[in-house]
C-alpha cells in the first residue's frame, strides 16, 4: 500500500468527524443519572462546640436520588445502625450532608472539622465508610472500609460505636473486616456508575449542609 | 598484631569479644556484638548464632573471620532454665445463679428485684408482681423499648437484660429509667419466673449491694443459712459494673481447688520432703530453703507438675545425649499468680482471676558438651577454638573493668533463664551459686496475669515504659508526665497504649489498662529479681550474711532494663552494700562480661595453646 499526504488527510478528516460526532452524542447525556437536585434553600452546618458529638457526613446524592448501598441494603437502615452505635456509646450523632466533593476520605475529614469531638464519618451512598478525626491529612483515617460490598448492618453499627469510642479517646479495637480480592472484579461497573452519579450532585458552592434536624 | 575472641553462649543471647593483643602483650578491645542465641544453651545448635555474632564482629573492622588467630569459648555453667504454669483453683458457677461482667455501657444505675420473665411472655405478667424483662437479640431495640412503655401502663416492670448492645439505646427510648444489663451472650440459659436481683453500678463505681452478701440478703429475703451460702457469689461480683443474682435452689459459685501434684526435693544428705503445689509459693520455698543443697526434683507421676519436670529433664538428656537418670533439677522458683480463666457455666462469658503458680526449674547435667560445639565451630570457620574459663569466674574478671569496683566483688549476673552469683574475694577464691528464674520468667508472669496472647508482646512490656496516646499529638507517660509530638503520629495508635521503644512506638492490641500493665510489671520483676537476688546473695555471702558483701556489680540481660537495678539498689541499700549496673569496659554497659573476661584471661593465662 501506497502512502501519501492525500491518504493521512483523509484519514484524519475520518478520524475528526467521527469524534465530532461523539462529542454531540455526549453533550446530548450530560448525566447519566437523574437531573441535579438544588439544595440552593438548604442551611448550611456550622461547627459544633458539644465535646459528645460525632458527625456523619454522607454523600451527595444519599437519600435522594440513591437509596440503597451497592449490596441494595436501604441507606435509611445504614444511617439507623450508624446513629445507633453512636447513641450506645453515650455520644450523640449529628448528620449532614457534604456536597463539596464525592471523596469517601474528604467526606469524613469535613465532618470531623465541624464536629465538636473532631472525630467524623464519612459515608458514600454506595456504602463505602470512613472514620475521620480533624487533625489528620485528607487520605489519611482512624479506620478505612474500602469494600463496600463486604459490609453489613452489624459493621455500621460498629463503625458508628468505634468512631464514637475514639471520640471519647477509649482504646478502640478495630472493627474486622473482610477481604475478598473478586469483591472488586465483580463490582467494578456498579460502582463506577453509583460514584459517577454521586458525583454528578456535587456542589462546591454549597459545601455541606444539614442533613436530619437534631 | 593477634585478634582474639571470647564467646560466651548465654540462655537467649551469644555475646562476642574482639580484642587485638600487640606484640609487646598489651591488650586493645575493638569490637563487640550481642546476637541471639540459636537453640538450646550448649548444644551444638549455637553454632550457628556464634559464626554470625562473630562475622558480624569482625566486620566492624572490616576483617574476615579467618583472620582470628583465637576463638575462647567459655565453660558455661550446666545450668538451663524452664518455666511452666499450673492453674490451681476452678471457679463454676450452677444452675445459672449470677451474671457478673463489666459490660462497656450498661444503663440506668440503681438496684431492683423482680421475678424473671422473657420478653415473648410479657402478655403472661401480672399487674401485683415486679418482673426483671429478659430479650434475646432477634427483638430491635426500638421493638424492646415499645413492648416494655407498652406494658409498663399496666405492670411493674424493674429491671432489663439485654442479650445485645443496646442498653443505652433502650434507656433512651424508655419513659421510666431502670437498670439495664446488657451483653449476656447466654440470655437463653437465664431460668424464668424465678426472683432475681439486678444492680448496676454508677459509673466508674462498682456494685454495692449485690457483692455484699447482707446486701443480697436484704434484696432476696434470705435466711442466716442462705445467706452464708451466697457468700461465694458476693465474692465474685466485687469490683463489677453491673450484675444479677438469680435465686435457685441449687444456684451457687463454687471455688474448686485443683489437684495439682506433689513435688518430691530430694537433699543432697538424702532426706526427702514433700508438698503440694496448691499449697502456694511461699510454702514450697520455705521448704526449699529447709532442704538445704538439692541432689534433685521430682514431680508426682501423671500430674501436670510432673510432666513438666519430666519434660525438662527429658529435654536435657536428649540434647546432652546422657543416659537416663543423670540429669537433676537442682532449683525451682515458685511465685504465686492469678490467672484470668473463663468461669465455666457462666452466662455472660465471665473470666475470674483464678490462683496459679508460676515455676522456673533449672536443669544440672554433669557437663555441657562444649567440647562439641568448639570442634564443629573449628571445621566450619578454621579457627582454632578453645574452651576456656568457668562462666561465673570470667563475667566477675569481665565486671571488674567497670570503672570504681575492687576487691573482694560480687557479682550478680541476671540473665533470661537464671540468676547467678559469684564473689572473688582478695586471695582468688571463687564462691558461685545458680538459682533458677530470670527474665523469661518474668514474661511468662506478665504473659500470664494480663492474659496476652503471645509472648512477644509480654517480652516488650518487661523491656520498655507505657504510655497513653491522649490525641494525635500528645502521649500520656507512666509518670503522668505528658509527651507533645512534633508532628501528628499514626492514626493506629489513637487512644491506645504503647510501649515506648527508643525509636518507635509500639501499640498493645489487647484491651488493658495502662495503669494494670504498670501494676504487674513492677510485681512481676519484684517477685523474680528481687527475690532471687537475695536468695543467690546469701549463699555467696561469707556466712551467709549479705552484709559482708561490700560491693555488687549487676551484669547480664537483664541488667539493662530501665527498672529491675533500681529495685535491687533499694532493696540492697538496706545493708549498705554499694551495687549498680556494671559498665564493662567503661563502655558496654552491663552486657558482655563473660566475653571480655574470656579476652582478658588470655593475657594472664599461659598460651600453650598456640
Amino acid at each position: 500500500m501506497e502512502y501519501n499526504e492525500e491518504l493521512v488527510a483523509a484519514i484524519t478528516k475520518a478520524v475528526l468527524q467521527q469524534i465530532n460526532e461523539q462529542n454531540v452524542s455526549q453533550t446530548d447525556r450530560q448525566h447519566i443519572g437523574s437531573a441535579k437536585t438544588s439544595y440552593a434553600n438548604a442551611r448550611l452546618a456550622e461547627k459544633s462546640t458539644n465535646p459528645k458529638e460525632v458527625v456523619v457526613g454522607v454523600g451527595p446524592a444519599f437519600q435522594r436520588e440513591i437509596k440503597a448501598t451497592i449490596t441494595g441494603i436501604p441507606l435509611d437502615d445504614v444511617l439507623r445502625n450508624i446513629k445507633a452505635g453512636i447513641e450506645e456509646e453515650g455520644m450523640v450523632p449529628r448528620i449532614v450532608k457534604v456536597l463539596k466533593t464525592s471523596d469517601v476520605d474528604f467526606m469524613g475529614l469535613e465532618a470531623a472539622k465541624i464536629s465538636g469531638s473532631g472525630v467524623g464519618i464519612g459515608l458514600q451512598s454506595k456504602g463505602t465508610a470512613v472514620i475521620h478525626q480533624k487533625d489528620l491529612y485528607p487520605l489519611s483515617n482512624l479506620e478505612l472500609f474500602p469494600q463496600a460490598p463486604l459490609i453489613s448492618l452489624e459493621m455500621y453499627r460498629a463503625i458508628g460505636k468505634n468512631a464514637a469510642k475514639y471520640a471519647k479517646g477509649e482504646k478502640v479495637t478495630p472493627i474486622e473486616t473482610q477481604n475478598d480480592p473478586m469483591v472488586r472484579a465483580k463490582y467494578q461497573v456498579k460502582a463506577a456508575l453509583m460514584h459517577i452519579r454521586e458525583t454528578e450532585q456535587v456542589d462546591p458552592k454549597i459545601p455541606i449542609i444539614v442533613w436530619e434536624e437534631a | 598484631m593477634k585478634l582474639i575472641a571470647g564467646v560466651d553462649i548465654g540462655n537467649s543471647t551469644t555475646e562476642v569479644c574482639v580484642g587485638g593483643v600487640a606484640s609487646d602483650g598489651t591488650l586493645e578491645f575493638l569490637s563487640s556484638v550481642s546476637r541471639f542465641t540459636t537453640g538450646t544453651k550448649g548444644t551444638v545448635d549455637n553454632v550457628a548464632g556464634i559464626k554470625t555474632a562473630l562475622e558480624m564482629a569482625m566486620e566492624k573492622l572490616n576483617r574476615p573471620v579467618g583472620d582470628l588467630s583465637l576463638i575462647r569459648i567459655n565453660e558455661a555453667a550446666p545450668v538451663i532454665g524452664d518455666t511452666a504454669m499450673e492453674t490451681i483453683t476452678e471457679t463454676i458457677i450452677t444452675d445459672s445463679s449470677m451474671i457478673g461482667h463489666n459490660p462497656s455501657t450498661p444503663a440506668g444505675a440503681g438496684t431492683a428485684v423482680g421475678e424473671l420473665l422473657s420478653i415473648r411472655h410479657l402478655g403472661q405478667g401480672d399487674t401485683g408482681t415486679p418482673y426483671i424483662v429478659v430479650a434475646d437479640r432477634s427483638v430491635t431495640y426500638e421493638a424492646v423499648a415499645e413492648l416494655l412503655n407498652k406494658a409498663m401502663e399496666r405492670m411493674q416492670i424493674v429491671g432489663v437484660i439485654l442479650q445485645a448492645d443496646e442498653a443505652v439505646l433502650v434507656e433512651n427510648r424508655l419513659k421510666k429509667k431502670i437498670p439495664i444489663i446488657d451483653e449476656v451472650r447466654n440470655v437463653d440459659m437465664i431460668p424464668e419466673h424465678k426472683m432475681a436481683a439486678i444492680e448496676v453500678a454508677l459509673t466508674g463505681d462498682s456494685v454495692r449491694m449485690l457483692s455484699n452478701p447482707y446486701g443480697i440478703a436484704t434484696l432476696l429475703d434470705l435466711d442466716a443459712e442462705d445467706t452464708k451460702a451466697v457468700t461465694p457469689i458476693a465474692k465474685s461480683l466485687i469490683g463489677k459494673s453491673s450484675a444479677v443474682v438469680i435465686k435457685t435452689p441449687h444456684g451457687n459459685v463454687k471455688e474448686n481447688v485443683l489437684p495439682a501434684g506433689e513435688i518430691t526435693i530430694v537433699s543432697k544428705d538424702g532426706n526427702r520432703r514433700t508438698i503440694n503445689i496448691d499449697e502456694g509459693a511461699v510454702p514450697i520455698m520455705n521448704l526449699l530453703e529447709e532442704s538445704g543443697e538439692i541432689q534433685d526434683m521430682v514431680g508426682e507421676a501423671e500430674t501436670n507438675v510432673g510432666n513438666m519436670l519430666s519434660g525438662i529433664k527429658n529435654n536435657m538428656e536428649n540434647l546432652t545425649s546422657e543416659q537416663t537418670g543423670s540429669v537433676h533439677i537442682t532449683d525451682i522458683l515458685a511465685v504465686d499468680t492469678l490467672a484470668p480463666v473463663l468461669i465455666s457455666g457462666a452466662l455472660a462469658g465471665e473470666t475470674c482471676m483464678e490462683k496459679a503458680v508460676g515455676i522456673a526449674a533449672m536443669v544440672k547435667t554433669k557437663q555441657l558438651p562444649m567440647e562439641r560445639i568448639a570442634q564443629v565451630l573449628t571445621e566450619q570457620i578454621h579457627v582454632s577454638v578453645k574452651v576456656a574459663g568457668v562462666e561465673a569466674v570470667m563475667a566477675t574478671l569481665g565486671a571488674m573493668t567497670t570503672p570504681g569496683t575492687t576487691l573482694p566483688l560480687a557479682i550478680l549476673d541476671l540473665g533470661g533463664g537464671s540468676t547467678d552469683a559469684a564473689m572473688i574475694d582478695e586471695t582468688g577464691t571463687v564462691r558461685m551459686t545458680h538459682k533458677a528464674g530470670a527474665g523469661e520468667l518474668v514474661s511468662m508472669l506478665i504473659q500470664i496475669e494480663l492474659g496476652l496472647h503471645s509472648r512477644t508482646t509480654a517480652e516488650e512490656i518487661k523491656k520498655y515504659p507505657v504510655g497513653r496516646v491522649e490525641s494525635l499529638f500528645h502521649m500520656r507517660l507512666e509518670n503522668g508526665g505528658m509527651h507533645f509530638f512534633e508532628e501528628a503520629i499514626d492514626p493506629r495508635l489513637f487512644g491506645s497504649v504503647v510501649l515506648i521503644e527508643p525509636h518507635d512506638l509500639i501499640k498493645i492490641e489487647e484491651n488493658v489498662a495502662m495503669e494494670k500493665i504498670i501494676q504487674v510489671r513492677k510485681e512481676a520483676k519484684q517477685k523474680v529479681f528481687v527475690r532471687n537476688a537475695l536468695r543467690a546473695l546469701r549463699e555467696i555471702a561469707p556466712e551467709h550474711n549479705i552484709k559482708k558483701i561490700p560491693n555488687i556489680v549487676l551484669v547480664g540481660g537483664s541488667a539493662e532494663d530501665f527498672e529491675v537495678p533500681e529495685m535491687l539498689m533499694e532493696e540492697l541499700a538496706k545493708y549498705k552494700i554499694v551495687c549498680g549496673r556494671g559498665n564493662i569496659r567503661r563502655t558496654e554497659g552491663p552486657r558482655n562480661a563473660v566475653a571480655t573476661g574470656l579476652v582478658l584471661s588470655y593475657i594472664g593465662g599461659k598460651h600453650d595453646d598456640e
